[in-house]
């Protein structure tokens, strides 16, 4: 079985988890094969996920907000679900009380 | 219908090619339906006769990972449209205000990871629809006020992993609709009094790894907080009233910092607040009073100076789950039978003397107690009579001489060593269950791991009477239910319980 070779940008390579350390400034997403988790180094973290900056490490955690396709942070969602209504970083099925959605936007203003 | 060819003039300076893209320009998705082609240094969006009667809707520039270092007034020129542009993670020493200038329409701006020092006052001023700004990772020496003041509609703003070392007055104050404002990893050493004036919206505040002295004073502007960070700063009190302006305060991070005094008042009023955690505190001589804070989940207070704990400690926290009170000074307990949704308690390495009937009565979620590490020297017949689903009790190293069995059923781990006048049998039939036993003496283990027969040689005669088949019968229904206990001090050759 050959070994996943490491995405450019690596700055320490595993033979079987791909890149354990990225060049400074990239995030590193941890992609899942089988029972293994593969290291790849990105300028930007994919969809459905978003990047933790930190001086020793920069992570692609996954975006878990309900009904959110992706975030600015743990709790915060920048894009949700077609169909829902973004509210200060939150998706709703409808705008809450005293808001409501401008022209044609699926944002909720007050 | 006009064609629409969106030209995209990329007459960018190049620097060095860096990180994992390397040299060459490698930009963002096609917008849906249209047709993408390079041309050079030039990029062909064809999005002609697609019926389109605006722009298309996710329209995004992605240019992050290249070496740019500087970008053209023009580069997003006829790109009224343009949602997301993103240029993280380039050589970029200064904003390219002047192509900022038509992009009304921009919602996400992502200059993370760049090399900029100070954002000129008006750079943006037409980004009108701006929510999500990341600027985090560059050299910012201060907060770019007059930059950011021009933002009204911003949502999110991350200035981490700067150089920032003072927050002044009125920093945010046009910002009413910013949620999550990001400053972790600065060197932020002081805060002006009026620091978060104006952020009426905000929820998150993120102030961890910076060089505070003083607690953060001026969040009491933040009137609709949910989350604060100030952990790992250096931080030596938490005054009086401290959250008094933040009601809705769901968590709190303060930890790595030398914390040595809390008001008493500090924690009160957080009726959303779910957990507390405070190590280390060592002039820290009261329990803290936390009166309408009532949704608390988990306490931990531990390597502080408490002697006491006050008589409406679970009417202050009806929905207690865990509460860690170790290493303190504690010498007598309240009744906990109120914190009726208590789960694990641990009040181990204090100076507990005894446990009173009623102290644990009634806790019908009770799974772990831990009162190691004490002055135990007696606990009355009933107080563990009423914890059904208590399966994990610790009292080792304590002064006890006995131990009452009666609602000890359902335990699985008991711990008891280090109590050297408790030399009593410890009965089988009291604890069916128990998997793992800790006990002052080896011969307590006999009644548990079988040691009789199977590996003390002072019996081999007298089982020679025995039919085999009985014995071997006998030896693996003993081998089965014992074998499942770990009981320590194991009895062996040299602690046989002959004597028993």
């Amino acid at each position: 079985e050959v070994p996943p070779s490491c995405t450019r940008g690596c700055e320490l390579c595993s033979e079987y988890n791909g890149c354990l350390k990225c060049m400074p400034k990239l995030f590193i997403l941890l992609e899942r094969n089988d029972i293994r988790q593969i290291g790849v180094c990105l300028a930007s973290c994919p969809v459905g996920y978003f990047g933790v900056r930190n001086p020793d490490m920069n992570k692609c955690n996954k975006c878990r907000i309900e009904n959110c396709e992706d975030c600015f942070s743990r709790n915060f969602c920048t894009k949700c679900k077609e169909g829902l209504y973004s509210h200060k970083g939150r998706c709703y099925p409808s705008c809450p009380e005293g808001f409501s959605a401008t022209n044609g936007t699926t944002e909720c203003t007050s | 219908m006009p064609q629409t060819w969106l030209l995209f003039p990329l007459l960018l300076a190049v620097a060095a090619p860096r990180g994992a893209q390397g040299s060459g320009l490698r930009h963002g998705g096609c917008p849906s339906g249209c047709r993408c082609e390079e041309d050079g240094a030039r990029v062909r969006v064809d999005c002609s006769d697609l019926g389109l009667t605006a722009l298309p809707a996710n329209l995004s520039v992605r240019l992050a990972g290249n070496g740019l270092s500087h970008i053209h007034t023009g580069a997003f020129s006829g790109l009224e449209g343009l949602r997301v542009l993103m240029l993280q993670n380039n050589q970029l020493q200064q904003i390219p205000c002047e192509a900022l200038q038509n992009l009304r329409n921009l919602q996400s701006f992502r200059l993370d990871a760049n090399r900029i020092h100070s954002i000129p006052p008006g750079c943006f001023h037409s980004l009108v629809s701006l929510r999500h700004l990341w600027l985090d990772d560059n050299a910012l020496t201060e907060v770019p006020i007059q930059a950011l003041g021009e933002l009204s509609s911003l949502q999110a703003v991350t200035l981490a992993l700067n150089k920032i070392c003072h927050i002044p007055d009125h920093a945010f104050a046009t910002l009413s609709s910013l949620v999550v404002l990001h400053l972790h990893h600065n060197n932020i050493h002081s805060l002006g009094e009026k620091a978060f004036d104006g952020l009426w919206s905000l929820e998150t505040l993120d102030l961890s790894y910076n060089n505070l002295v003083e607690f953060p004073v001026p969040i009491k502007a933040l009137t609709n907080l949910k989350e604060l960070g100030f952990h790992s700063n250096s931080i030596r009190s938490i005054p009086e009233k401290a959250f008094v302006g933040n009601p809705l305060l769901q968590m709190i991070f303060f930890y790595d910092n030398p914390i040595q005094i809390v008001g008493k008042s500090a924690f009160q009023h957080l009726p959303e607040l779910r957990m507390l955690s405070l190590n280390g505190a060592a002039e820290v001589l009261e329990f803290p009073d936390l009166t309408g804070t009532k949704s608390l989940e988990s306490l931990t207070i531990t390597e502080a100076r408490i002697s006491s704990l006050p008589g409406s400690l679970c009417d202050q926290l009806p929905k207690l789950q865990a509460l860690d009170l170790s290493y303190n000074l504690i010498q007598h307990l309240p009744s906990f039978s109120r914190c009726r949704t208590i789960q694990k308690i641990d009040l181990h390495h204090n100076a507990i003397q005894e446990v009173r009937a009623g102290t644990f009565q009634g806790l019908m979620e009770l799974r772990a107690l831990d009162l190691s590490w004490n002055r135990v020297q007696s606990v009355e017949p009933h107080a563990f009579a009423d914890l059904p689903v208590l399966s994990k009790l610790d009292l080792s190293s304590n002064l006890l001489s006995s131990l009452p069995a009666a609602g000890l059923r359902g335990l699985t781990h008991l711990k008891l060593a280090g109590n050297d006048g408790l030399r009593e049998l410890i009965s089988a039939e009291d604890f069916p269950k128990l998997r793992v036993m800790e006990m002052p003496y080896a011969f307590q283990c006999c009644a548990f791991v079988g040691c009789e027969r199977s590996q003390d040689p002072w019996y081999a005669e007298e089982s020679e009477g025995h039919d085999l088949e009985d014995l071997l019968l006998e030896l693996e229904e003993d081998f089965t239910s014992k074998q499942s206990v770990q009981c320590s001090p194991a009895p062996g050759p040299f602690r046989p319980c002959y004597h028993l």
